[in-house]
């Protein structure tokens, strides 16, 4: 199987991957592996104080009773969320590069608003992507296969998930044939769709 | 609209009434004399008038009319007006009608012809429509004139004129004459019917309408004095019973300012009202010293101004006219007759309306938020993993728990990474949009946000815009982000 990665633009920002590194001949089957979020977070090094930004600060939700700031960056759309101890959680790129690029425009912003900030310890800590497996899938069967790694509980969610530990990822497999992968990097992600590839195509039913 | 310039206006003059009232007594318990108060009370009655965000104090409730009355673009001069009747002397074109003084009485139109001059008296209870479609009730029995009554800010050219004459006069009893006569222009260029701005020999009555040739400037008369373009006309000094003298001249057109006309209240207190400048371009082209004010006691400003578009070409048209345009003086002037209570206020909320036009809303920020600080760093991680919506399912909190491992790791190994002082990491494109002045300050029910699209639930507040001051109750917007 060959995962290609073509860019389709499901919403304005959707990115998909190009995990030239996987490489598996299976089939010929191209695969769209879209990632829709990475989420990243980083350190300030220093206190900042909410209710300066929240005052001062331009596209700014306070939230008093949770004791954050959100600010939405609009060149790379994301949204950080910010606390008082200074570390920032930023969420809604749509790639790596993008998260980065977007909390170092984030810091930039509080620096300007008169903090000391450093830009440390940035760290993608989730990326999550989607992918469509051009059959369906037997949900029941691929559970039965599959047996201590996945789960399902179709009274709970109508997805069964699965959940690769050594990549420390998790696939949440539709009926439909749709999968969302969640995993620590970019990498990881595509590693897995590769990963369950295989085993979603064992249990593929025929009605698609 | 209509009403909103009045309601303003009457809601900062009570404003200011009450505050200077509730502080007569502190003041007078310092030992500090009364005329300080009176003194402060000036100076904020006409800072508010200078900021132009009202359209100047109108006082005294206006009750309504049936009649309407159509001015045309421009007038021709003088009405007649008995005690309970309105005629219109004519040219040629103009037409007498009598009207009810007060009073319900059938939906009657009357068109006002092209050639009408100011001053212009209309009785109570008449609806007076602009060319452009505006409708105005006369609440009470106005005198259209073109002086300017008030300190209204005038328009350019003829600002200086209209400075010193602030002081217009005491207000407003019919019987008053001063203050609501003015009017006068300044010499005017060409103006056949033009009378020298003497200060004359006749008495304006603020209920008495007065044919005023509209030269450029306006000028306040003392007393009134009210040169009909071309024909003295013989002043009535009856408040009573105004009779406006014939208008001689319809026709010829001096470019006179548009905007003369300005409505005199009789039987209302009015104060002198500040002219607002507010219509820049249409007016100052046209050389109207009174077109811009208008020459409005407290004639909504806005009202004038988002006539200014309508009316502006209407005027335009007719700037040569020396003629006031109707359009806006007189509108304006009905404007403050119309106020009625507040239940017959025009509100300026309403559902779908979309302020995404204020630029920056000040929100009550619910009292001073307790700075919780989140001790637990790993912690935070994976609640502030969950808290994140746009999770796809359950994902989310399914990675959060083997990220928080991850991220404990990572913690160790912290890197400095300079921020470069801003060199790679670019300014935020538009750094502030647009900056503009429009403000709204109020209190609000809810504000709710679903992806990037914000709905405002607002209540109780002010709204500075375009210069103008409106002031609503509720207040609901909808806005993209």
């Amino acid at each position: 199987m060959k995962i290609d990665c073509v860019c389709t633009s499901w919403y304005a920002s959707v990115r998909t991957l190009r995990p030239d590194s996987l490489m598996e001949a299976n089939n010929d089957v191209a695969l769209d592996i879209i990632i829709t979020n990475v989420v990243s977070v980083f350190r300030t090094r220093c206190h900042l104080n909410l209710r300066t930004i929240a005052l001062e600060g331009s596209n700014v939700i306070y939230k008093p009773e949770v004791g954050k700031v959100l600010m939405k960056l609009r060149k790379p759309r994301i949204t950080a969320s910010i606390w008082s101890s200074g570390k920032i959680i930023c969420t809604g790129a749509t790639s790596e590069e993008e998260a980065k690029l977007g909390a170092r425009r984030l810091a930039r912003c509080l620096q300007k608003l008169g903090f000391k900030v450093k830009f440390t310890a940035f760290k993608v800590v989730n990326v999550l992507a989607v992918c469509t497996m051009p059959f369906h899938i037997h949900l029941i069967q691929f559970t039965k296969n599959n047996r201590p790694i996945a789960s399902y509980e179709p009274e709970l969610h109508p997805a069964a998930s699965y959940r690769i530990k050594n990549l420390k990822a998790t696939v949440q497999v539709f009926s439909t044939g749709s999968i969302t992968v969640t995993g620590p990097n970019v990498r990881h992600v595509a590693m897995a769709v590769e990963q369950i590839y295989p085993l979603l195509f064992e249990c593929k039913s025929t009605m698609r | 609209m209509l009403s909103n310039s009045n309601t303003v206006s009457k809601l900062y003059m009570s404003v200011i009434d009450d505050v200077i009232e509730s502080v007569r007594e502190l003041f007078q318990d310092e030992g500090i004399e009364d005329r300080v108060l009176e003194d402060l009370r000036q100076l904020w009655e006409s800072k508010v008038m200078q900021s132009k965000a009202v359209e100047g104090f109108m006082k005294g409730p206006i009750n309504p009319n049936n009649f309407v009355l159509q001015l045309p673009a421009n007038y021709a001069q003088t009405l007649h007006k008995p005690t309970a009747s309105i005629v219109i002397p004519a040219g040629q074109t103009l037409q007498n009608f009598t009207t009810k003084a007060n009073g319900s009485g059938a939906l009657a139109t009357f068109s006002l012809p092209p050639g009408v001059s100011y001053p212009v008296q209309i009785p109570a209870g008449v609806t007076l429509q602009t060319s452009s479609g505006h409708l105005y009730k006369v609440n009470v029995p106005v005198m259209v004139t073109q002086a300017p009554a008030s300190n209204r800010i005038l328009p350019q050219p003829i600002q200086h004129v209209m400075e010193p004459r602030e002081q217009v006069a005491p207000q407003g009893a019919v019987a008053s004459v001063a203050p609501t006569a003015v009017l006068q222009t300044i010499p005017p260029p060409a103006a056949d019917t033009y009378t020298p701005a003497a200060p004359s020999t006749t008495l304006l009555h603020p209920s008495e309408p007065q044919p005023v040739p509209h030269q450029q400037h306006l000028f306040l008369g003392q007393g009134g004095a009210l040169q009909p373009p071309g024909a003295l006309q013989p002043q009535l000094t009856l408040p009573a019973v105004p009779q406006p003298p014939p208008l001689p001249t319809p026709a010829p057109v001096t470019p006179d300012s548009p905007g003369d006309d300005e409505f005199t209240l009789d039987g209302i207190e009015f104060s002198p009202q500040p002219l607002d400048m507010s219509q820049p371009s249409p007016f100052a082209a046209q050389l109207s010293s009174g077109q811009a004010c208008g020459g409005q006691l407290g004639a909504g400003r806005e009202e004038v101004g988002q006539d200014g578009g309508g009316s502006l070409p209407v005027n335009a048209g007719e700037a040569k006219a020396q003629l006031v345009e109707p359009a806006k003086l007189e509108m304006d002037l009905m404007r403050d007759f119309n106020y009625n209570d507040l239940e017959a206020l025009q509100q300026l909320d309403g559902a779908c309306d979309s302020t995404s036009e204020e630029e920056a809303e000040e929100e009550e920020v619910e009292g001073g938020a307790g700075a919780d600080e989140d001790e637990f760093l790993g912690m935070i991680n994976a609640e502030a993993l969950k808290a994140l919506q746009e999770a796809e399912g359950s994902s989310e909190d399914d990675g959060s728990s083997s990220d928080s491992d991850a991220l404990d790791d990572a913690v160790e190994e912290v890197e400095e990474d300079p921020l470069n002082s801003g060199d790679d990491v670019s300014e935020q494109d538009v750094p502030d949009l647009f900056d503009t002045d429009n403000v709204v300050v109020c209190q609000y029910d809810k504000i709710h946000r679903s992806k990037n699209r914000w709905k405002f639930y607002l209540k109780d507040g002010v709204m500075c815009f375009g210069g103008k001051d409106y002031v609503f109750s509720k207040a609901v917007g909808e806005a993209e982000w």
